[in-house]
């Protein structure tokens, strides 16, 4: 059976409105507050790594810097996504 | 200056409002003054109240909440296959709208979505009457009194779902374990375990931790909006009610006030079950295009036992 890269058969012969890809406008909603989250739980995990080893503040600082590039990497991440497609 | 603008008022209706408006400040002030410490009218509790317990098993007020938001999914989900007409009437096209919008958005995204389109159209619709079933009457005003310290707190019967982030972050966790279990179906563990290390392999102490934080982000984001926006409109309607219903005696009109704010809340309850849905399809989406591209040879004939789009004559049968 003849496929479309649509992934439609020769049974739906009559012409079909464009599908529509998800609307980008969720991710506006996600990313904000991705960003915010990415450094809470670096600085989170890395206070909670520095009370158990007490460490202070070696953990806190290597976790806030890890957030804040996890922050970078999502927007990188959700560019590379919408460029894609 | 002030006498012409004092005639103006007379003449208008500039002092009913002049009135009501220090009518409402004084009710909100002796409203939100607490009359003893921490004692206050308007009284929203941020988590579940437990209401009683099955051999151990705690039932809290969000827990009636889901179940009944289910109870109503299900019975409309038996009425529309129950009666269903190829030519729809009003309630059913009303009920299939829903269905037939996400389908077709689900349908350009991969063309692997018949695999994810009923979680995403189960998770929107959960979502949805969940949301909305805490702006109906009697939806956290209707409960058991409690007398603490000669305080009265009132413990609703029922709670909406989505102002519990149990309930929230119990979907969240869905919506994670399933796009980790694409990405390992469509790469393998060792080949999803490569990814969160990145390339080059030497950089994978820093790019390790960096994809686990980016990855996990997606989990807290999800539960913490909706349970953020749905919390914050109870708290803003429980406010509302509470301010009105005293400055109802000086401006019957304050009536009316609650309703803006009902309005909003149901236009929000709609976005919120949009974009929770809408993100877990991102989501999935990336995990399969991430693999292959979106739309490739192989995953076309992946697909070749369920082909094409959702019938829109009869979307009722398109979430296989």
């Amino acid at each position: 059976m003849a496929i479309d890269p649509e992934g439609s058969t020769d049974r739906d012969a009559q012409p079909e409105p464009a599908a529509k890809g998800p609307p980008n406008w969720g991710i506006a909603f996600d990313l904000g507050l991705r960003l915010g989250i990415s450094v809470i739980l670096g600085l989170g995990g890395g206070l909670l790594l520095d009370s158990w080893l007490h460490t202070s503040p070696i953990f806190t600082l290597i976790g806030m810097v890890l957030g804040i590039g996890a922050a970078m990497y999502t927007i990188w991440d959700v560019a590379h996504d919408a460029m894609r497609r | 200056m002030a006498r012409s603008t004092l005639e103006s008022a007379r003449g208008g209706i500039g002092w009913p409002l002049v009135l009501a408006a220090a009518a409402v400040g004084a009710v909100a002030v002796y409203i939100l003054t607490p009359k003893e410490e921490g004692e206050s009218l308007i009284h929203v509790a941020i988590s579940a109240e437990p209401l009683f317990d099955i051999f151990g098993f705690v039932v809290t007020n969000s827990m009636v909440g889901a179940s009944l938001a289910s109870l109503i999914l299900l019975a409309g989900a038996w009425y529309v296959t129950r009666r269903s007409t190829l030519v729809p009437g009003r309630l059913q096209s009303m009920l299939e709208l829903p269905v037939e919008y996400l389908a077709s958005i689900a349908s350009g995204s991969t063309s692997r979505w018949r695999s994810y389109v009923g979680l995403v159209i189960g998770l929107f619709l959960m979502i949805l009457v969940a949301n909305w079933l805490g702006l109906l009457p009697g939806v956290g005003t209707i409960g058991i009194v409690h007398h603490e310290g000669g305080h009265e707190t009132l413990t609703p019967f029922v709670r909406p779902a989505s102002a519990d982030l149990n309930f929230t972050l119990g979907l969240a966790i869905i919506t994670f374990v399933t796009f980790v279990a694409w990405a390992i179906r469509l790469h393998g563990p060792i080949g999803y375990l490569k990814e969160l290390v990145g390339e080059p392999r030497i950089m994978a102490p820093l790019m390790f931790p960096i994809h686990l934080i980016s990855e996990l982000s997606r989990l807290v984001s999800l539960s913490m909006r909706l349970f953020g926006n749905i919390f914050a409109g109870e708290v803003l309607l429980a406010t509302m009610l509470a301010l009105t219903t005293a400055a109802v005696f000086v401006l019957p009109l304050a009536f009316f006030v609650p309703a803006v704010f009902l309005g909003l809340e149901l236009i929000f309850g709609a976005v919120q079950a949009l974009v929770f849905a809408l993100l877990t399809m991102t989501y999935i989406t990336m995990a399969i295009a991430e693999h292959d591209g979106g739309h490739t040879e192989e995953a076309e004939e992946h697909d070749e036992r369920a082909p094409g789009r959702p019938d829109h004559s009869t979307s009722a049968s398109a979430p296989a």
